[in-house]
């Protein structure tokens, strides 16, 4: 059986495995086309994986080039002023994602069991699934320009962490709910069965044994969510501003540096100093390093996952 | 037991939402100026001395002022610990909005306020730190380093505009008797900014001065109208024009004098430009400081002017003041304090405005009857 | 008792998380509208007719039935959307082919020993932020294209439309290609899965039929994981419409003219709105924001219906609910 199952393609493939009786020169030219397309066929995702794979790797050597020439102690712990160094860029960044986070998570998960464990099926449930999809779609510079006019203009937050964490708290919502009601239904119905036979309510049956059945799926979930949040630029352009020094961590009306902002800005179009592209150079090869390890992270993780 | 994370879950869920919608709100209340509780003791005084209460003024906008602060706010701090500035490269735009709603306590500008924005904010000052130029570059690997070529307001316009498309059009070679044998049948590139830019408003405001057909149909701005020339490029930020005109043989483009070694390291020659008097001038301090003379006398006490096209035989046509956008009524006395004693510093050509810092990004400090006109401009700020 | 009630609040609470979803869309596309009235009433129908784009800052303040705009000022949104559209064409056009071929290659002919490592290193170009491949296509991509590629495609193919001379690197080719680069994550690892799930029987019949690996694959593997596919072939595309810093640094940026080839600059909405901002603020009628958020407007109708339709698609096919999340 094994060994049928790894030739089951080569029977045709190699010649001498054909035992043809007739010998027809049409069947043959056929044949002959045939193996042709099958073995142009062959090149072809070989083709288009290199073509993938090229650009990825010279995006990750030439960042991880750059960086490591660039890499030191004083342009990790200095400030931005002077363009000495990118530490309040990297607080600054932290602070926005652990703002949003603080807002997102609890609104996201507990949205996701809403639905999961209260109104599957339901008209609600159904309506929330579409409108996260539109919420997912938004692109990120409309999500900013919404952050721009409703917080930083019209309340009068003005550019600051606060408004910037909103904006990314919409970005993050979608990828936590879908994630963290996922997980819970895959949580198997013996479980809940056994719990309901047990007499518990509904609250303890989800917090004392559904949500720690999920909880590998629901932190991917919010990992992922969190990859994309450090990455992101257009959302915060108009909603943090930009800053060469610690956040004060006043909310509002207080603006924030972060890594995303010194690629752009100090990167060769904007700045004429090696000091400043060297900045940007290494917030790119900093960022790289944040966004792949949360990466690695939350697949291993969802690997993880699957295997429940 | 349950009842118990159900209230936590409950109150976390319940204070995320109440405190971010409340957040907004307070500190809603005390926008008026000063985010960072101005008067709130954060540090004492390294000495030990006295305690001083430590004021923090923030700095937003134009990208080519940002460099400068950059420079200056190290070495002022460094002298006075109580005050702390921050800074932020945003976009002129972004600091004259912020510094009108009064988010921030300097707007970093390229361009004054025009009018219609002055009727919308009366109480906003326009205070000059600096002289900037621009240069045009070009990229025609015929004519050699040590020539520049001569252009006019006219001649630029009809390249931006589309009427004068190869460099060997009789136009060029008219203002360029000299190596008219050298200028080839190319195609000229012209390379405008793709962003709003306050180089792209003294480079229209050149030609708007300078060719009335210009002026009538495109006019001035951070963004224009650009005619429609199917040679053309954009490029996205100075750094972005170097290069585009680097990379694009026969191109033409309008960079920010803080890139002038960029772009000599890239192989590209810059012009000698037509002045009002008809001269083709260079882009020397002597040149610029003559443009700023000539209009000095005009200059009004709000000293929102333009210096593009100055008057003189030697004035080099393209030059800015950098703007300082303040708001007259400050919500304390110790920002107000603080505000005009940093302003003054960054005037005084000892200090601020001197060499030191400001050749580096090639700025030229401002003449002496303007430095005047700024502090009774930075007197007013309460 | 006190237990239901306990339950009720749960329930209760937990409600309000998914509710803060509709009311963030709702919140969203009301701003929108309401800071767009300025220019859906002035500029009507133009705004979707014009290719110029004209804020004529340098000109008097006036009043248009009764709002405040600037004598002479025109918005046309023309040029951003054929910028916009075209890009997203030649990402698919690019990334189409490609990404199938990668999920080809991972799903039916790679070796075991290759799938894992090359799944990975594909699902990290998904997580590689947008301003780190523009920042390499302004670095890299644009002066290769500028030097080696353009000047080729020029020299070779300028009998084909679209392929003459001039070239100039930054431009729609430039953002096309980044934008491929960025969809090929997804279409590859959705329609990886889909391809994933092809039953057992299918692959038996094919072997019993005597098909070539190419024919197994086309009548039978793609056809079955043909919704998936051309979900996932939409949700690319609605990446790409909507992508702004990448394309940013390498569409050119163009105003006011459409292109006429490949190596034109360019411009889409999403560049042209984070990159006019700044501009839009010294507009002292509000006019030019008031044009940029419809701009907004526009684009996110644009991506919501493209999203929209895609996760349909791809919801009805066959994937993994792991795949679901990532997208």
């Amino acid at each position: 059986m094994k060994k049928y199952k790894e030739n089951t393609f080569n029977v045709i493939d190699q010649q001498q495995s054909i035992l043809q009786p007739w010998q027809d020169p049409r069947v043959l030219s056929r044949y002959r086309t045939r193996k042709l397309k099958n073995s142009l066929f062959k090149i072809f995702p070989i083709v288009s994986l290199l073509a993938i794979l090229y650009p990825l790797l010279d995006i990750l050597y030439m960042f991880a080039y750059k960086g490591v020439q660039v890499i030191s102690f004083t342009r990790l712990t200095g400030l931005t002023s002077g363009y000495v160094g990118l530490a309040n860029e990297i607080v600054g960044t932290f602070f926005l994602i652990a703002l949003s986070s603080a807002i997102v998570i609890p609104m996201g998960v507990s949205g996701g069991i809403y639905m999961a464990e209260f109104s599957r099926k339901s008209k609600y449930t159904e309506m929330v699934h579409f409108v996260i999809d539109i919420l997912a779609g938004v692109p990120s510079i409309v999500l900013g320009y919404a952050g721009y006019l409703l917080l930083v203009l019209y309340l009068g937050c003005g550019f600051s962490a606060l408004a910037g964490a909103i904006t990314l708290s919409v970005l993050m919502l979608p990828y936590i709910i879908r994630t963290t009601e996922l997980s819970l239904n895959r949580v198997p119905t013996s479980i809940r069965e056994a719990a309901t036979a047990l007499g518990c309510t509904k609250t303890t049956m989800i917090n004392r044994l559904t949500l720690r059945f999920a909880l590998p799926g629901i932190l991917t979930g919010i990992l992922l969510a969190i990859s994309i949040a450090f990455g992101e630029t257009a959302a915060l352009l108009f909603t943090t501003g930009a800053s060469d020094y610690m956040p004060t961590g006043a909310l509002c009306n207080s603006q924030v540096g972060y890594l995303t902002y010194a690629i752009f800005q100090f990167s060769p179009f904007q700045s004429p100093f090696a000091s400043a592209n060297n900045l940007a150079y290494l917030a790119a090869f900093l960022l790289i390093i944040i966004v792949l390890s949360i990466n690695i992270i939350a697949r291993i993780g969802l690997r993880r996952l699957s295997k429940i | 037991m349950a009842l118990n994370k159900i209230i936590i879950i409950g109150v976390i869920a319940a204070a995320v939402i109440i405190g971010v919608g409340s957040a907004i709100f307070f500190t809603n209340g005390n926008n008026s100026g000063n985010t960072n509780p101005a008067s709130s003791i954060t540090a004492t005084n390294p000495a030990g001395t006295s305690t001083l209460s430590a004021v923090t003024l923030s700095e937003t906008g134009s990208t080519l002022l940002y460099p400068l602060f950059n420079l200056w706010v190290p070495a002022y701090t460094a002298a006075s610990p109580n005050v702390h500035i921050t800074t932020a490269g945003t976009g002129s735009g972004t600091g004259i909005s912020q510094a009108s709603t009064g988010t921030v306590q300097i707007g970093a500008s390229d361009a004054y306020m025009l009018d219609s924005q002055m009727s919308q904010t009366p109480d906003m000052l326009n205070i000059p730190l600096a002289i900037s130029a621009q240069q045009i570059n070009y990229n025609v690997p015929e004519i050699p380093a040590s020539t520049h070529l001569n252009l006019s307001g006219p001649v630029l316009a009809g390249i931006y505009n589309g009427s004068i498309t190869y460099w060997d059009d009789p136009q060029i070679k008219d203002i360029n008797q000299a190596v008219a044998n050298l200028l080839p049948h190319k195609v000229i590139i012209p390379i405008h900014r793709s962003d709003g830019s306050g180089d792209t408003f003294i480079f229209t405001q050149y030609l708007t001065k300078s060719t009335p057909s210009w002026s009538n149909a495109i006019g001035f701005g951070t963004t224009v109208n650009w005619p429609s020339v199917s040679s053309s490029q954009a490029a996205l930020g100075n750094g972005g024009m170097v290069q585009a005109s680097a990379q694009n043989k026969y191109s033409i483009a309008y960079i920010g004098v803080s890139f002038f070694d960029d772009a000599e390291k890239a192989g590209l020659g810059y012009a000698f430009l037509q002045n009002k008097d008809g001269n083709f001038v260079d882009i020397t301090k002597d040149n610029i400081n003559s443009a700023a003379s000539a209009l000095v006398s005009q200059t009004p006490t709000d000293e929102r002017i333009s210096l593009v096209y100055a008057p003189g035989p030697n004035s080099y046509p393209i030059i800015n003041y950098e703007y300082a956008i303040v708001k007259k009524t400050q919500s304390n006395p110790d920002t107000a304090t603080a505000l005009s004693t940093f302003l003054n510093w960054a005037l005084d050509p000892n200090n601020g405005n001197s060499p030191q810092f400001l050749d580096k990004v090639h700025f030229i400090p401002l003449p002496p009857s303007i430095v005047q006109l700024s502090k009774a401009q930075i007197a007013q700020i309460q | 008792m006190q237990h239901r009630s306990a339950d009720k609040i749960y329930k209760y609470v937990t409600a309000m998380g998914g509710g803060n979803a509709l009311l963030f869309i709702f919140v969203i596309g009301a701003i929108l509208v309401i800071f767009s009235y300025p220019s859906l009433v002035v500029n009507g129908l133009h705004f979707f007719s014009s290719i110029t784009w004209n804020p004529h800052l340098s000109g008097e303040m006036i009043t248009m039935n009764g709002i405040k705009t600037i004598s002479g000022a025109s918005y046309g949104m023309v040029v951003f959307a054929v910028g916009t559209l075209i890009s997203s064409a030649l990402a698919l056009l690019f990334g189409v082919p490609i990404g199938l071929g990668v999920a080809i290659f991972l799903s039916q002919t790679a070796p075991k020993k290759v799938t894992a490592p090359i799944s990975f290193l594909v699902e990290m170009m998904a997580g590689i932020p947008s301003v780190i491949y523009g920042f390499w296509g302004f670095i890299v991509l644009g002066p290769f294209l500028l030097n080696v590629v353009e000047p080729g495609l020029a020299a070779h193919l300028s009998f084909i439309p679209f392929f003459n001379p001039p070239v100039y690197g930054y431009g729609l080719l430039a953002s096309g290609m980044i934008l491929a680069l960025m969809i090929v994550p997804i279409i590859a690892s959705i329609s990886r899965d889909a391809m994933l799930q092809t039953p057992k029987e299918l692959k038996e019949g094919a072997v019993a039929l005597g098909l070539t690996k190419w024919e197994f694959i086309r009548s039978m593997v793609l056809p079955f994981a043909k919704t998936s596919i051309i979900g996932s072939i939409i949700l690319g595309l609605g990446r790409s419409l909507g992508e702004t810093m990448a394309v940013a640094m390498v569409a050119g940026g163009a105003v006011n003219y459409l292109p006429h080839t490949f190596f034109y600059s360019t411009n889409t909405m999403a560049a042209f709105m984070a990159l006019s901002m700044d501009s839009a603020f010294t507009d002292p009628s509000g006019m030019f924001i008031s044009a940029l958020v419809e701009l907004a407007l526009v684009l996110m109708i644009i991506t919501t219906t493209v999203n929209v339709i895609a996760r349909a698609l791809v919801k009805r096919g066959f994937i993994s609910s792991e795949t679901v999340i990532k997208i």
